[in-house]
């Protein structure tokens, strides 16, 4: 590479991190603005915003909302997509390739479509929108990334591991739980941090789905409605700061997991 | 007679189109060290398997000390199997690894302690008991697999080419400790290999598979020098292969042809049907170098036209007189090597060196 390309190429990643990252620094500078409007220039700072949020129960209640719907949308399709990796990893049988299509087609469908045709289903089968809508949806949509993962992480399995465990008098069963599930550890809590972030994150099928409570990105988008405050910089920042201690935690753990 | 450990009846397995296994039928005793050599595919790593329970026979029967177990799943026989890759469990320690079999046979805790303390004494494993499988050598990982195999007491013990993974070194060394812990122990071992000197050096008895079928069952000594077949008698060790003419049998003796010698032998495989050319098999340290006629029931005249030394020994290749320029190659102690000329010299061996091969 000659010098000259060099010099253009870490130009481009520069300005790429500068596009990545200089709308966050500027969300998280204008939480702390010392006045009602967004923008430069910034005369003083403040943290009243900050202890605003923290003290505002109409925003904690929604992130309180907001994370028992990820909790619980996460624990479904944990327990739904390992059993579904479970059945179709290493497998063959006639209809696998259908079956995991279908498992995988959610997390291709675009959200807004989804969203629709979700709430179209809901009225149709009678269930209220709210929590156990918003739940249901999350859940379906996730189910897909925990299947890969975990199908993944199962594929590097040898078949000695549970030959061997069957040879010391484990019944599948007990094969399943005391080899396979702990092979598989690393690649829930991955794909549980994901699917926990995703529907936190998630604005679409929350809308559609929700019913008089708000989550957070809803209550968010409600607020923005109203006028842009430092107010909205603060929420999200506080929810950018989780999630991200969230992320590098997961990240790192996942990591040693699969050292061992 | 009682009952033999384990009978092995008609058993036939195919995989697709191909047949694995062929109506094999096999007994092993207790106590014995029985090997199961052959090259890639014939059979023998199915053998295993089924033992096992990992396969199911096509058709014919397993029976272990009289009960039929064939249909049974690998948990539920008193049989158990060190992998090829050892297929330690990563997330547990060694006393973990050997404490899994003990405990799903439901062994109380202190017995479980007493056994595992017992075995891993037994191996030297005493100072790994801590450890994961990630920080042992794989020396230490072999000695891991075996103990977590042999804890449970099985009444048959598998191994599937457990030695592969080592270096030559080591190997030499384990092979030794096998054999001992087996002896110690008089567990009854079933070995999968395709080494040849791996087969002889540890073996009781080896049963050569080819092609889903016994070629020969015997002792090493047996099968090393009397071959019942050819594929036998090249598979172990070096072998110089004689093809001549069957004239009929003295006795016990086999009468053959060989470019107007007329050769003495023995056919351990049955003697082949006339005929054919018939081919008889000599090991090279069986061939003997004299200036003068030997005593001995065969005798050829030949000169040396090379020699290799090899340390210990020579090795001879010799030109047979008036034989088409037929071969010889014989082993002879490095001083008689060394002091063989150009003249011509007696080739010479036994009625007993040679074996007539049933193919």
């Amino acid at each position: 590479m000659t010098r000259h390309n060099r010099i253009l190429l870490s130009c481009v990643y520069w300005a790429f991190v500068a596009y990545v990252f200089v709308p966050l620094i500027l969300m998280v500078l204008m939480g702390f603005k010392d006045s009602k409007f967004i923008g430069f220039p910034i005369r003083s700072y403040t943290t009243d915003w900050y202890t605003g949020v923290l003290q505002d129960t109409e925003t904690l209640t929604a992130f309180g909302y907001s994370v028992a719907i990820a909790v619980l949308s996460t624990v479904i399709s944990v327990l739904v997509g390992t059993w579904i990796a479970v059945l179709l990893e290493g497998r063959k049988f006639w209809g696998r390739a259908v079956i995991l299509g279908m498992t995988i087609l959610p997390a291709l469908i675009p959200g807004i479509i989804s969203a629709i045709a979700f709430r179209i289903y809901a009225r149709l089968l009678g269930i209220e929108t709210g929590m156990g809508a918003i739940v249901w949806s999350h859940a379906v949509h996730n189910v897909p990334f925990v299947v890969l993962v975990v199908m993944a992480r199962l594929s590097t399995l040898p078949k000695s591991q549970i030959e061997a465990a069957r040879d010391l008098g484990a019944d599948p069963l007990i094969a399943f739980l005391r080899i396979t599930f702990p092979y598989l550890v690393p690649a829930i809590m991955g794909a549980s941090i994901f699917c926990l972030l995703l529907s936190f994150d998630d604005f679409v099928r929350s809308f559609f789905l929700g019913g008089y409570e708000p989550t957070l990105p809803v209550l968010i988008f409600a607020k923005l409605k109203s006028g842009m405050s430092p107010e909205i910089n603060a929420i999200a920042t506080v929810a950018l700061v989780l999630t991200a201690v969230i992320g590098v935690w997961a990240e790192r753990f996942t990591r040693r997991m699969n050292k061992d | 007679m009682a009952d033999p450990l384990v009978r092995l009846d008609k058993i036939t397995k195919r995989f697709g189109d191909t047949t694995a296994l062929s109506e094999l039928d096999l007994d092993i005793a207790q106590g014995e060290f029985v090997t199961f050599l052959g090259p890639s595919g014939c059979g023998k790593s199915t053998t295993l398997r089924i033992l096992g329970g990992f396969e199911q026979p096509g058709s014919g029967r397993v029976l272990l000390r009289g009960d039929d177990v064939t249909r049974l799943p690998p948990e539920r026989r008193n049989v158990n199997m060190v992998f090829q890759d050892y297929a330690l469990f990563p997330h547990m320690t060694v006393k973990q690894n050997i404490a899994f079999g003990l405990e799903l046979k439901g062994m109380g805790k202190a017995e479980i302690a007493a056994r595992q303390d017992e075995i891993m004494s037994f191996l030297e494993l005493g100072a790994f008991g801590g450890r994961y499988p990630a920080q042992l050598s794989g020396g230490q990982r072999q000695r891991v697999a075996l103990a977590r195999a042999l804890a449970p007491d099985p009444a048959l013990l598998l191994l599937d080419e457990p030695l592969g993974a080592l270096d030559a070194k080591l190997r030499g060394q384990v092979q030794q400790e096998l054999k001992s812990i087996q002896r110690r122990t008089d567990k009854t071992f079933f070995f999968v290999t395709h080494d040849q000197e791996e087969a002889l050096t540890m073996s009781d008895r080896i049963v050569v598979m080819n092609k889903g079928k016994v070629e020969q069952d015997g002792t090493p000594e047996d099968l090393y020098f009397h071959p019942a077949s050819r594929f036998v008698a090249e598979f172990i060790g070096e072998t110089n292969l004689l093809t001549g003419d069957l004239r009929g049998t003295d006795g016990d003796a086999v009468v053959m042809d060989w470019f107007g010698q007329t050769l003495r032998g023995h056919a351990p495989g049955g003697i082949p049907q006339t005929g054919a050319p018939i081919t008889a098999s000599v090991r090279l340290e069986r061939l003997g170098c004299h200036a003068t006629r030997p005593a001995t029931a065969n005798a050829v005249q030949g000169r040396v036209v090379g020699k290799t030394f090899l340390g210990s020994r020579m090795a001879l290749d010799l030109l047979v007189d008036d034989a088409r320029g037929a071969r010889l190659r014989a082993y002879v102690d490095a001083r008689t090597g060394q002091s063989v000329g150009d003249a011509p010299v007696w080739i010479g061996w036994d009625e007993s060196s040679m074996a007539v091969l049933r193919d």
